[in-house]
């Protein structure tokens, strides 16, 4: 019976086709714009989490200083971190100020003592080298492109680092970004003379003062007790200032403010959800008025009350879930060209696809259908209490 | 002696007009005998639709009993009463109401739509209902392909489709030419001889004829022919 009821709605809709599809254009247009704000939101969180992941990894813990800044320090101590079970490695990068002799010049450079293990990150820290090779051997150096040139220095050059004599074995691409290498202020990679951090070691003996440090954790291991653990050891140390995030705490601070904003834009366009769903209100008392006498007569041939308000229930949810379904596709449609225009405009290298996941889908039809079924309890619950004989008797 | 289908105690109605009550019915007793057949007559305004609309339970008395098969259904709640109406009543009304969005097949299923017969069986009844009326051509026409006499019949077979005891008909014959108006008589005239109970409300004394049993109404009451 209710399939039949269904039925009825179905031909009240089809009757009116015009207005039909203008009211539902109204839900449509709101869930298409919930849908795009969601599916590029969920699409850019995605990207950027694959990114993060790919580049940082879930074993990996990041210290650094809790307050950025030029000069600012960490007091590491690698030996001991290592020690820590479930510590696979430890690495830091260190930097001090430092006079250089070259070839053809001298002056001030920044120093930074570079841990080989750090060659995974080779891409995301620029290190790619215009010439030469690696350091393999305590007393070699790789320059930064300025400082080679400025130094007058290539492969094979000899130079001094404070008294100490080194072999240039490599030098760096031009850097073009504004950033610092490493990620960190203040320090540019092509003024940059980069040695080992054993050689650092021996350079500037005392505390391991470092700008940071990565931790790579063992497979299978517990991250936040790891965590306690390199953090009691950094305090054992006398180090009260680092910061130590994880791969979890990264996403967690991304998905927050994609989330946010996000969330804020999708509570806006939901707004328009609404707005369609007082046109379906309006719609549905204008069909209730209009057929005040189909209903007279649905009653006089034995319709009870709650078969009147059912018919028109159907009717209010099927103009949301219609045009929920069609937002839906207009939605995505529209995500799908945003982000390709974005994508082609600045020519981002990670392109961000919009993400549709299941929740959304049905979020939207359910969402759509229950805005267009409660725009339609007021119109209904007046058809279904009509007295019959006023119903009939209405012109 | 026969039995009563339905009886109107006492019956009174009121209508509200703003501030002034204007009373349609004045203390009317009737009884309508299963199997019998009444016209109700009177001039516009006596009362004898509102009558018409008491008996088939569409609406309530303002005072007064209504017994249905012996029952008092005067406190019966509106789905009750629905339900009532369903099953046991069919109305034909003197403007068809057709249901304009469905066929003349599915008019005549609507009645059943609500008691909830399943939808084969529904439309097989339907349509030996609209054959039997020779409308077995028109049965996927919807109202306004069809004339003033076929949209009466699809609206008597959309009445006799839960195959109810009494057949209300109001002003059947008003909006149809002489001929069409002939034949919807025959029908119902021919309902009646199978042994169906008739009551229809008319001002058209040749119509009033085909009923075994003529009241009169003046001023809400019955004037002439009370039981």
């Amino acid at each position: 019976m209710t399939r039949d009821l269904f039925r009825l709605a179905l031909r009240n809709i089809g009757h009116r086709r015009l207005r039909s599809w203008l009211t539902v254009i109204g839900i449509l247009i709101g869930t298409a714009a919930v849908v795009a704000l969601i599916s590029i939101g969920q699409g850019l969180q995605r990207t950027i989490t694959g990114q993060v992941e790919r580049i940082v990894g879930f074993n990996t813990l990041i210290i650094s200083p809790r307050t950025q800044g030029l000069g600012q320090r960490i007091r590491v101590d690698l030996g001991r971190l290592r020690a820590v079970p479930g510590v696979k490695s430890a690495m830091a990068l260190r930097a001090e100020t430092a006079y250089i002799e070259g070839p053809g010049g001298k002056a001030f450079y920044n120093v930074l003592g570079y841990d080989p293990a750090m060659d995974e990150f080779t891409a995301e820290f620029n290190l790619t080298l215009a010439s030469g090779g690696r350091m393999t051997a305590p007393g070699q150096a790789i320059l930064g492109s300025r400082a080679a040139r400025e130094l007058a220095a290539q492969v094979g050059s000899n130079l001094t680092v404070d008294g100490k004599p080194f072999t240039v074995v490599g030098v760096l691409l031009q850097q073009t970004r504004q950033t610092g290498g490493f990620g960190s202020p203040g320090i540019s990679l092509n003024d940059a003379v980069i040695v080992s951090y054993e050689d650092f070691g021996a350079l500037y003996p005392g505390p391991e003062l470092a700008l940071f440090a990565i931790v790579r954790l063992q497979d299978k291991v517990v991250v936040d007790t790891v965590k306690e653990e390199v953090r009691a050891v950094l305090r054992a140390g006398g180090e009260r200032n680092a910061s130590i995030i994880d791969f979890e705490d990264l996403t967690q601070r991304i998905r927050s403010v994609v989330s946010g904003v996000q969330a804020f834009l999708a509570g806006i366009a939901g707004i328009s959800i609404l707005v369609g769903g007082i046109g379906v209100m309006n719609t549905m008392f204008m069909a209730v008025l209009e057929r005040t006498r189909e209903i007279g007569v649905m009653k006089a041939v034995g319709a009870k009350g709650w078969q009147v308000l059912l018919v028109y229930l159907f009717e209010s949810g099927l103009m949301g879930l219609g045009g929920g379904a069609l937002g839906l596709v207009f939605g995505l449609g529209a995500a799908i060209a945003a982000t390709t225009i974005v994508s082609r405009l600045y020519q981002v290298q990670n392109p961000i696809t919009p993400a549709l996941s299941v929740g959304l889908i049905f979020g939207a039809l359910l969402f759509s259908f229950v805005v267009g079924a409660l725009s339609g309890v007021l119109p209904a619950r007046r058809a279904a209490q009509l007295p019959p004989v006023e119903a009939l008797r209405y012109e | 002696m026969s039995e009563v289908l339905v009886r109107l105690e006492k019956v009174t109605k009121v209508y509200r007009l703003g501030e002034v009550e204007v009373p349609a019915l004045r203390g009317v007793d009737l009884a309508v005998e299963r199997g019998h057949s009444l016209a109700l007559m009177g001039r516009s305004g006596s009362g004898k639709s509102t009558l018409l609309h008491i008996l088939g339970l569409l609406d309530r008395a303002t005072t007064g009993r209504v017994l249905w098969d012996g029952q008092d259904v005067t406190g019966f709640r509106a789905d009750r009463l629905a339900e009532l109406r369903g099953r046991h009543i069919g109305f034909v009304f003197q403007t068809f109401n057709l249901v304009p969005t469905l066929t003349a097949w599915e008019n005549v299923e609507l009645p059943l739509v609500f008691l909830g017969v399943p939808g084969r069986e529904r439309r097989g009844r339907a349509q030996a209902i609209l054959e039997q009326l020779g409308l077995g051509q028109r049965l996927r026409h919807g109202p306004h392909q069809l004339s003033g006499g076929e949209q009466q019949r699809v609206a008597i077979a959309r009445a006799l489709a839960p195959n109810p005891d009494l057949i209300l008909a109001d002003e059947p014959t008003g909006n149809l030419d002489s001929a069409s108006g002939q034949e919807i008589l025959k029908l119902l005239s021919d309902l009646h001889r199978q042994g169906r109970t008739l009551v229809m409300v008319t001002h058209d004394a040749e119509a009033a004829q085909i009923a075994e049993r003529v009241l009169r109404l003046r001023d809400g009451m019955i004037a002439e022919g009370a039981p």
